[in-house]
């Protein structure tokens, strides 16, 4: 193996071990060592433009970036020229092309009078200044999307310390202009596709502005962060990253000792474990709040615990505090066997991916070793103190997602039905009877407006039926959906057992007598019913009415997606030259429907 | 607060990419080929974070070498324990 590589592996390790500032650094000098052909990770490139020294930050956000399986190139634009940047069509920022822009801005560079003589300022003044920031930014956005779709991570302001004096909070106070300042900032975004906001305002107010802000450094660099903000702020650009490139988590793996409860079950009691009104036993039920929480977005629960399963059981059925229930959870296994073989067969069991895990217990030597045996899976070591466990599980932002579905809701409930269909699989004689007995029906029509967010929200989470991965916004289907050129298509599928909801994503570009499959994806609880077969066949069914003569397909192979490496050729289309490129002469195609499956369908509708 | 000298080396390396053992007396900006006003600023941060001090404005602009560094760590109370190898040689 090359050694720059090498370096890389290792400051990883170390930065696992040690989150300093330092160890950062350490990785971001190795990773800068590497050639991006020498790259084992996929790219991912990152254009920052700002108006302030924000350097400190990139090794945070190079390391975060690798630690999240991607390889960083970073365009880093020169300072304070975002006008440069967004204006011109040869800019180094639209040269790049970049992935993710992020439009930094600190309002003292912006407006430095609002910040340091706002007393100067008349009420027709104040108005006139907020007017003009709002529409330098309006414009810095509109000029980005005339040349780049890429989704831009703007921020709004932290509000200064006071400097008139305690009228500041008066209505026409400098603390409330900037609360409506930042405010009116979001409304006037809002029209604006995949323009997503770090609110530096609540990051600071969370630091502490006196603590956060490096007044040294601004005056003598423009750095606005101390070394007490680095790492929050950094880590809140990787929240957006993480969930615009899909990898958020789905399923959380908890142990139940000193985790669900204070105490341990088995050798205190029912009656002596720690959870209820009082502390410490508050702390544990606030955790299990927050763990229900996770559940009613959809986050899918599971116990992964050394005990005896009627134990636990007795205490999620029969204890007057316990927030957390048997029905809420999705599995477990309970038992004496090592936690990695548990939460291996539990993965198994769900058919999810490892790296969409996060394992939380409260023993260094259980999190040690899970993280050793299973790399990809996120182990969260819980504080000893209980009044910190809560804060603990959120402060990463391992479930951020960029948008919420009705779907959600339900996930739990769908991961449980799916069980029931195992069972009926085993007891049928074939597979095939066992398709028949399910009476599978499918929906596939063109989105209205409230499919949207899930149609977003398939292609940011779906990884193993993905023909190309590609990761859209709600914004981008909704242009998609708008546009007379694309075809999207959502698959709805139901069965004698239960609504499964929305599962498929199929959207279709054209040009003239072409279609071209922009994205194909199935979510992996609807796979092995030969849906994926009815979905094609409708929509290319569909494409021909539309007067269309030859479909093209394309699979961009990813580490997850093998499976469907053979789509296009099982379904006759040729390939040429490019191997991952496919094609389809439509007017020899006749394929036929899995006879299974009745499907239903409506026209296309405007959004 | 009590460090051991290791640990400051450490964070040298680290913004410098610069292997540990070569950090030491003769480590300066005149010596140290990456050691520009970016990298200058990492360092001061990753110095602060490291030992959990604040630099005056003063101080940022006098820790131009690994002695200076040295020093002004001390005024503000960080003691390095010597290295047992270094006392032998």
């Amino acid at each position: 193996m090359n050694l720059s590589l090498n370096k890389v592996t290792e400051s990883l390790k170390r930065l696992d071990q040690d989150a300093s500032y330092s160890s950062y650094v350490a990785l971001s000098n190795a990773i800068s060592n590497v050639g991006i052909e020498e790259s084992p990770w996929p790219i991912l490139k990152v254009a920052v433009i700002r108006n302030f020294t924000i350097e400190p930050l990139l090794p945070i956000l190079k390391g975060e970036i690798l630690r999240m399986g991607f390889f960083p190139q970073f365009y880093i634009g020169d300072y304070d020229t975002i006008i440069n940047e967004v204006m011109s069509a040869e800019s180094g920022l639209y040269q790049f092309n970049p992935d993710v822009i992020i439009l930094a801005q600190w309002l003292e560079a912006l407006a430095p009078r609002f910040t340091q003589r706002f007393a100067s300022f008349s009420r027709e003044e104040v108005n006139l200044e907020t007017e003009r920031i709002l529409k330098t930014i309006k414009s810095q956005i509109e000029n980005i999307r005339k040349y780049c779709a890429a989704p831009v991570l703007i921020n709004n302001f932290p509000i200064p310390y006071p400097t008139v004096g305690i009228l500041d909070t008066s209505e026409f106070g400098q603390m409330n202009i900037m609360h409506s300042l930042n405010k009116e900032l979001s409304v006037r975004m809002k029209p604006f596709l995949n323009v997503f906001f770090v609110d530096y305002e609540a990051l600071m107010a969370n630091i502490g502005y006196t603590q956060g802000f490096d007044e040294r450094y601004w005056h003598a660099g423009k750095s606005p962060f101390s070394r007490h903000a680095l790492i929050p702020v950094a880590k809140e650009y990787i929240r957006f990253i993480r969930a615009l490139k899909g990898k958020t988590h789905k399923c959380l793996i908890l142990d139940c000792d000193n985790t669900l409860w204070g105490g341990i079950i088995g050798e205190d009691g029912f009656d002596n474990i720690k959870l209820g009104p009082e502390y410490p036993g508050s702390c544990y039920m606030a955790f299990q709040n927050e763990v229900l929480n996770l559940h009613d977005r959809g986050i899918i629960l599971a116990l992964c615990s050394k005990n005896n399963e009627e134990d636990v059981l007795e205490v999620l059925e029969k204890h007057p505090y316990t927030v957390i229930r048997k029905e809420h959870l999705v599995t477990w296994r309970i038992n004496w066997d090592d936690k990695v073989q548990n939460i291996r067969a539990i993965v198994e069991e769900l058919n999810i991916g490892m790296d969409s895990v996060v394992f939380v217990d409260d023993n260094a030597y259980e999190i040690g070793l899970v993280k050793h045996q299973i790399p990809e899976i996120t182990a969260i070591q819980l504080p000893l103190e209980p009044s910190q466990i809560r804060g603990e599980l959120l402060k990463q932002g391992f479930f951020d997602s960029l948008s919420f579905s009705q779907e959600d809701k339900r996930r739990t409930q769908m991961y449980r039905e799916e069980a029931r269909r195992k069972q009926m699989a085993v007891q049928a004689s074939s597979v095939k009877e066992y398709l028949k007995e399910l009476e599978i029906q499918v929906e596939i029509s063109s989105p209205q407006n409230f499919h949207i967010p899930r149609i977003a929200q398939l292609t940011q989470k779906t990884n193993q039926f993905n023909l190309t991965t590609r990761r859209y916004t709600e914004d981008n289907i909704r242009q998609f959906a708008e546009d007379s050129n694309w075809d999207v298509w959502y698959l709805q599928l139901q069965d004698k057992i239960s609504d499964m909801g929305i599962v498929g994503v199929i959207m279709v570009r054209y040009d003239g007598i072409m279609g071209e499959i922009d994205s194909f994806l199935l979510s992996c609880r609807a796979l092995g019913r030969g849906i994926e077969n009815a979905f094609l066949i409708h929509v290319i069914n569909s494409t021909q009415a539309r007067g269309i003569k030859i479909l093209k397909g394309e699979y961009i192979p990813t580490v997850k997606n093998k499976q469907a490496a053979e789509f296009y050729k099982k379904h006759g289309f040729t390939n040429s030259k490019d191997s991952m490129k496919w094609e389809l002469n439509l007017k020899e195609y006749a394929g036929k429907m899995p006879e299974w499956i009745k499907v239903n369908s409506q026209v296309r509708s405007a959004v | 607060m009590e460090f051991k000298e290791e640990e400051l080396k450490q964070v040298l390396s680290d913004v410098f990419n610069i292997p540990r053992d070569s950090v030491g007396e003769n480590t300066s900006i005149d010596t140290v080929e990456m050691w520009d006003s970016l990298k200058h600023l990492e360092l001061v941060l990753a110095l602060e974070a490291q030992f959990n001090i604040t630099f005056t404005h003063e101080e940022t602009t006098e820790i131009l070498n690994y002695n200076l560094i040295h020093m002004i760590l001390e005024k503000h109370g960080i003691k390095f324990k010597e290295n047992e190898l270094d006392k032998i040689r």
